[in-house]
């Protein structure tokens, strides 16, 4: 260090320190203002952003108003504005003297009042304050003095000066009279001054409705409006506070247009001079899904609850966001978005709002269950059967053993009575022996319900899976240890998951599968047509779940297996079975047992080899069976032969000849066996599938009804835990391309230590949290690679974002008591049975044959939509329908209600349960109340019979040209149902509605809209109508609905007669293609009976 | 090295005194260090001149004529005093602005953080306790902490070197403090912030604090390496090693205080001595204790049902 030089004056005293005192003042002063601008704009950035608001949207509103000033005036155009207008200016015209007058009678009065009332309330206030000392006075004497001190207040006079300057003199009481006297006065005159200018508003606000009812857009003077209210806004925090379900969201005082009236996008929102939305113009738009706001009142649900975030955070985005460390619940990515939906819809299978179905999380509810995720992980609401049939067999054993007790109870008090001492006691002992008896015949009613119910719920499971019990009979031995080899490599779209087996595994788990099978034999079957099989496998409906052919050619549905190659797999005689029914057993299980019910056992009791719903009690213990496949295939009702020629045909679908197979006759192998058991149990196999040995398995995988709030650090990232959470070159830890391409948003670049990364990594390939570690191999991640597409993880993540604990009150979860509940349990069933593969349940949901080259020129010939079932039907029969579609014993190859159609309407062979809620979800569809009262149809009078017949028959409109009548000849080319069924099956005042305007309840079906209009509030038919018709006035379409409601088979034969029943001059090309009713079309289609 | 990981601890809004600690202290200690050995200079200077010693103006530049001895607190001290309250505001409110304090999630009881760490300046506190049960570290130590710190003024008995820097006048005051806080409550804050990882584990800087991380380490008590399995015998062998420790250390510590510090020694009485020892030998504890433990993997000494040292 230099030396100092040494100064000539004490430093201590003579050192000036004013330059440091300068800087550090000049550094305090600045510090100072920095943390004042900090405090009020840096901590607080939505002021900007209002500020920002307000430029943005008073611009935007001012060029939205001249686009709808424009619009306004054409609408002023309109003669019936102009005429309202006119009545408005006649009012104005008629109203204008008198109201002038009142007015200006008001005006005068009001001034007056001001005069009185300013020395009025003066006096009242000193007299009242004095009356309050009276009556607190504690002494009399006091109180006597202060009473006269106000009769004397009372009693002064005062001068009131009026307007005019005239001047009066009053005493109290005077002046409140004369006070009083004037406001009446003034409340009358206005009175009748709203009389008066009464037409002139009324017709003002006719106009303004009138305007706002024939605009789009909203009117300039609602636009003025929202101007006014954006230029004064002053800056201030916009909150919603829901105290009961603490939640106090502040996202609005950013997001400023998210309620506004009018549709903001960024575009509009734009910067002047910008090119691309910055981050205001992006904050500023309207919420995309208004209609959902409607639905969710914000004021009720605030922000958060659907979307996360901390609604309670203003400092920076990211904290509002909640995209910070510490928050646990961030915002919902957009693509995941729809999981704010399960947070409180847990309980819905399918989300849709208006028409909008809410695809990625219906895709993800619908994928948890289709891909056999709940085969290993619970989750709350699927796949409840096996749970709530152990809850039954619980409390059926409980009630059994109370049974027991009380017998045993029973007899010992009556034992006692027998050695009472007294006869009254005896008595008594003997009346509590007999209240008992009394209640065990209530348990054994209580527990034949219980029987029900678990009839009922041993036919409502399923299993994801097939039937493994059956592999002996069923497969091509040496095909399976292949299979599950991988399984994509058979069979890219199936269900089953690839576990990554290694070769020994796979020995031993095949072998244990081939020795626990059943090995009963199976009826020996003819050979069928493969060509007829071919025709049939097309039309009668397979497509809609089943799929075949591969990459392009893909063809069907995804809902079951690919059949592509199924002829290199299956065995003939038990495909046949299984088309036939596929949910016949080979042998029934017993829970109860826990074993596999034979013919021996049936034998010992002597009873016949006969197990189906009716036949469903063990024969040892009396016990429900299981005594079908669970499988959710139905049955088609095809006759054997039938069935034989779609095997035929399913047999020749292969690549290679099932002969070339490599031998796998280790599958016998005896010491493998116990191995092989291990194995299953490990990969949890019996999650999908049916093993013998494995009914009672339960699920090896973590439950994940609430995994998406589970803490992040309880999720393993494992050795990429660090690369999670730091992101750059390396943060992909994924390296197979296939496995890659599963990523709904690629290869991750950034930091992807999340919830989301984490499932979508872990969906995308499961093995991924081993890479790099070392595990034995039971140690090892089981979850197979489920094979996604990145389109399937986006929803199944999103499902999984969404399943949370959440804060909220219970009351806002949605489920609902009434019937909504119909509806929300009916879905879950609709899915279950892939209901939707042929029906339109949604407007604008696409089935899966609707998508089929097949039915592209045929549209009539696809399934009905099913959009107002519940109104349409009959309760009680739509229940007998779905029991039996054939609506018929004998003859159940047929539709029972459309015999027109290829497709089948199969039997899913439903149990009471799930009939009941299928019912029930229809009638709450279409909001039709429970229970269904049957409407009475009046009976007709000959003379309105014939008009209806007319009608029925008339030309323009030939009801029979398309509608079935039960004559084979003639019903091969009907496109619509008969008639005789209509009485049972439908509702009359549906029928009406559909008669009138088919297209708005069906849109595209092939009965023609335009039949009737209507004239002077009558409908009348469209067509000519015979004079008979002269002085009718009811509506012509009720006539026809009563008509047909009393269809005769009869009446319906005579008319197909007359009108000259003659199917081969129709032509059978399309006749359901005319739209409408015109004359020129009714003379050509009924030419040839005339 | 992995750099990530030391910037994300040294960027730590929680971490940032500490951070700033390490070059104040250095800072103060050169300066105290540079002011004491003028100042010792001054007095080396002084004692050798006693007519000068008379006259001199106390300051540790050159003798002057008219310089003053002595000066008002008004207003030769209090405007520098009033100058560096004014920085320290200054640096107090730019600091509050740029960070704030970390707000963490909701508590979760299910779930605790990982490393759970006390507040920086306890954080010394929770480092002992690796070294001693709970109830030594959390309670015993600090108990002797704030007594030792109280006895100060009652055994030091040297007048001198009071209102200026000195090193020589004071050798052993302030040895002992630069051993008891520097070495001791800093080094252990220092360790607690930027070594102590997940886990509690020991990461050198620079390694990844990664949370599934396994280390093999088996702690061991000191009666268990002489095969001592009886409870009454580990008790009565920890004391005597204990006992050992302050005997032995005592002795020690007698013949190199008589040697280095005759006057204090003389001044002092037996009371006064004897208390000073005690919280000299406490103190030395501790670094004993923590090398134990780091170096040969020694949980405790002393094992009794009561607590273990």
């Amino acid at each position: 260090m230099p030396e100092q030089p040494v100064p000539e004056q004490d430093p201590i005293v003579t050192k000036s320190y004013a330059l440091h005192y300068v800087v550090a003042m000049v550094l305090l002063m600045i510090t100072l203002f920095w943390a004042l601008w900090d405090e009020s704009f840096g901590q607080r950035p939505w002021k900007a952003f209002q500020q920002q608001w307000k430029d943005r949207y008073t611009a935007f509103l001012k060029t939205a108003k001249s686009t709808s000033a424009q619009s306004e005036k054409q609408v002023e155009q309109n003669p019936d504005y102009q005429q309202l207008q006119q009545t408005y200016e006649q009012a104005y015209q008629q109203a204008k003297p008198r109201r002038d007058e009142l007015q200006k009678q008001i005006t005068d009065l009001s001034a007056k009042i001001l005069a009185v009332q300013n020395v009025f309330t003066d006096k009242r206030a000193y007299a009242n304050a004095l009356t309050y000392e009276i009556e607190t006075d504690p002494s009399a004497s006091g109180k006597d003095s202060k009473k006269k001190d106000l009769a004397d207040y009372k009693q002064k006079v005062w001068t009131v000066e009026y307007p005019d300057g005239h001047k009066e003199k009053y005493n109290y009481a005077q002046l409140e009279e004369k006070y009083n006297e004037l406001k009446d006065e003034r409340t009358r005159i206005s009175a009748e001054l709203g009389d008066v200018l009464k037409p002139v508003t009324e017709a003002n606000t006719k106009m303004s409705t009138y305007i706002a009812d024939h605009m789009v857009d909203l009117t300039p003077t609602q636009i003025d409006g929202l101007r006014k209210k954006t230029e004064e806004w002053d800056p201030k925090i916009v909150q919603i506070n829901v105290a009961d379900a603490n939640i106090v969201d502040r996202c609005e005082s950013c997001h400023m247009g998210v309620r506004e009236p009018i549709k903001i996008t960024p575009a509009v929102m734009m910067a002047r001079g910008e090119k691309k939305p910055d981050e205001y113009a992006q904050a500023f738009v309207s919420h995309t899904e208004p209609e959902l706001l409607q639905i969710h009142d914000p004021d009720k649900f605030g922000c958060s609850p659907c979307h996360q975030g901390n609604g309670r955070a203003t400092t920076s985005v990211e904290k509002a966001h909640g995209n910070y460390e510490h928050w646990l619940w961030p915002l919902f990515a957009k693509e995941n978005v729809q999981a704010g939906c399960q947070t409180c819809h847990a309980a819905d299978m399918v989300l849709a709002s208006g028409g909008t179905e809410w695809q990625t999380i219906n895709d993800g509810k619908d994928l948890f269950r289709q891909r056999g995720c709940v085969g290993c992980h619970r989750y709350e609401g699927y796949d409840k059967e096996p749970e709530d049939l152990n809850s039954v067999s619980q409390q059926i054993k409980q009630l059994e053993q109370q049974k027991t007790q009380n017998a045993k109870v029973g007899a010992d008090l009556m034992k006692q009575a027998d050695a009472a001492a007294s006869n009254d006691e005896a008595n008594q002992l003997n009346e509590q022996a007999v209240a008992l008896r009394v209640v065990n015949s209530k348990l054994d009613g209580r527990i034949q319900q219980l029987d029900f119910q678990s009839h009922s719920l041993m036919q409502d499971m399923k299993k994801v899976g097939p039937n493994l019990k059956d592999v002996r009979l069923k497969l091509n031995k040496n095909w399976i240890p292949v299979w599950l080899k991988k399984p994509t490599d058979f069979r890219p779209t199936t269900k089953m998951p690839n576990f990554r087996l290694n070769d020994h595994q796979i020995q031993a788990i095949s072998a244990y599968l081939w020795q626990s099978a059943f090995t009963d034999s199976l009826p020996k079957q003819k050979p069928g047509n493969a060509e007829h099989g071919k025709e049939l496998f097309e039309s009668r409906g397979c497509l809609a779940c089943h799929s075949i052919g591969e990459g392009d050619q893909i063809q069907g549905g995804t809902f079951a297996a690919n059949l592509t190659r199924v002829g290199e797999k299956a065995n003939y005689d038990y495909l046949v079975r299984w088309i036939h029914n596929a949910r016949e057993r080979t042998r029934p299980y017993c829970p109860y047992e826990k074993k596999d019910i034979g013919p021996e056992d049936y034998a010992k009791k002597g009873l016949p080899y006969q197990f189906d719903l009716q036949h469903s009690q063990c024969p040892n213990d009396g016990h429900e069976l299981q005594v079908q496949n669970m499988t959710v295939m139905p049955s088609l009702r095809l006759s054997p032969e039938d069935a034989q020629d779609v095997a035929s045909y399913l047999l020749t679908q292969k690549k290679q000849e099932p002969s070339s197979y490599a031998d796998a006759s280790f599958m016998d192998d005896s010491k493998l066996k116990d191995e092989g058991k291990k194995w299953i149990r490990h990969f949890g196999c019996a999650g999908c599938h049916e093993i013998s040995g494995f009914e009672d398995e339960g699920r090896i995988g973590t439950e994940l009804t609430y995994e998406g709030s589970k803490p992040i650090e309880r999720l393993d990232f494992a050795l990429f835990t660090e690369t999670a959470q730091r992101g750059g070159k390396n943060a992909e830890p994924i390296t197979n391309p296939e496995d890659l391409q599963r990523l709904p948003e690629g290869p991750a670049k950034s930091e992807w230590y999340d919830h989301k990364g984490f499932f979508e990594h872990k969906l995308a390939e499961p093995e991924v949290y081993d890479k790099g570690k070392i595990k034995s191999e039971t140690e090892a991640l089981r979850m197979p690679n489920v094979h996604l597409s990145a389109d399937q993880i986006r929803a199944l993540t999103t499902l999984l974002l969404g399943s949370q604990e959440t804060s909220l009150p219970a009351s806002y979860q949605y489920k609902p008591g009434d019937s909504r509940r119909d509806i929300q349990e009916g879905w879950w069933i609709v899915k279950k049975y892939n209901c939707m593969g042929c029906h339109q349940f949604i407007p604008g949901q696409r089935t899966t044959l609707m998508g089929m080259k097949r039915y592209q020129d045929i549209q009539e010939q696809l399934p009905p939509k099913l959009l107002t079932e519940g109104a349409r039907v009959d309760p009680e029969w739509l229940r007998r329908f779905l029991s039996n579609p054939s609506l018929s014993t004998t003859d159940t190859n047929r539709n029972g209600v459309r015999p027109y159609l290829q497709v089948r309407m199969p039997t899913f062979s439903f149990s009471d349960n799930e009939l009941r809620k299928l019912v029930r979800f229809f009638q709450a569809l279409s909001q039709q109340p429970i229970p269904y009262i049957p409407e009475q149809v009046p009976t007709l009078t000959s003379k309105e019979s014939d008009m209806a017949r007319s009608l029925f028959s008339s030309t323009a409109a030939p009801c029979l040209k398309c509608h079935a009548t039960g004559d084979p000849q003639h019903d091969k080319i009907a496109t619509a149902p008969n008639f005789l069924l209509a009485r049972e099956r439908l509702k009359p005042d549906w029928v009406e509605r559909w008669i009138v305007d088919p297209q708005a309840i069906s849109p595209g079906t092939s009965m023609p809209s335009g039949l009737f209009k209507k004239e002077n509030n009558q409908w009348v038919f469209a067509g000519p109508t015979p004079p008979s018709f002269q002085g009718y006035n009811q509506d012509h379409t009720k006539l026809l609905v009563n008509y047909i409601f009393q269809l005769t088979p009869e009446e319906q034969r005579r008319v197909a007669a007359s009108m000259g029943r003659s199917s081969a001059s129709i032509s059978p090309a399309r006749p359901g293609r005319h739209a409408q009713v015109t004359p020129s079309n009714s003379a050509a289609g009924s030419g040839g009976s005339r | 090295m992995d750099w990530r990981q030391l910037w994300e601890i040294v960027s730590a809004p929680d971490n940032v005194p500490i951070v700033g600690l390490i070059p104040l202290l250095i800072f103060y200690i050169y300066l105290a260090w540079k002011q004491a050995k003028a100042n010792d200079d001054l007095i080396a200077e002084l004692e050798t001149n006693p007519a000068m010693a008379k006259t001199h103006h106390r300051k540790t530049w050159p003798f002057r004529p008219g310089w003053q001895k002595e000066v008002h607190v008004w207003p030769f001290l209090l405007r520098i005093e009033f100058l560096a309250a004014m920085i320290v505001s200054i640096v107090l409110m730019v600091w509050s602005i740029t960070l704030s304090a970390p707000l963490e999630e909701p508590s979760n009881p299910n779930l605790t953080m990982n490393p759970a760490k006390a507040p920086w300046y306890f954080l010394g506190l929770q480092e002992m306790l690796v070294y001693f049960d709970p109830w030594i570290a959390g309670v015993v130590m600090p108990t002797l902490i704030i007594i030792g710190l109280m006895a100060i003024p009652y055994i030091d008995t040297n007048p001198l070197g009071s209102g200026y820097y000195t090193w020589k006048q004071r050798k052993f005051s302030i040895g002992t403090f630069l051993f008891g806080f520097i070495v001791l409550w800093v080094a252990m804050i220092i360790i607690g912030t930027f070594i102590r990882g997940p886990g509690w584990q020991w990461f050198w800087p620079g390694q990844t604090w990664d949370h599934n991380r396994l280390i093999y380490e088996v702690n061991r008590d000191l009666p268990d390496l002489f095969g001592i399995t009886s409870n009454l015998a580990k008790a009565i062998f920890g004391a005597i090693v204990v006992g050992g420790f302050y005997v032995i250390g005592g002795f020690i510590m007698h013949a190199l205080f008589r040697r280095y510090n005759p006057k204090d020694y003389k001044r002092m009485s037996l009371l006064q001595y004897s208390i000073m020892m005690f919280f000299v030998l406490s103190m030395v504890a501790l670094p004993a204790k923590m090398l134990l433990r780091l170096a040969w993997h020694i949980k405790y000494v002393w094992i009794t049902p009561w607590f273990n040292v």
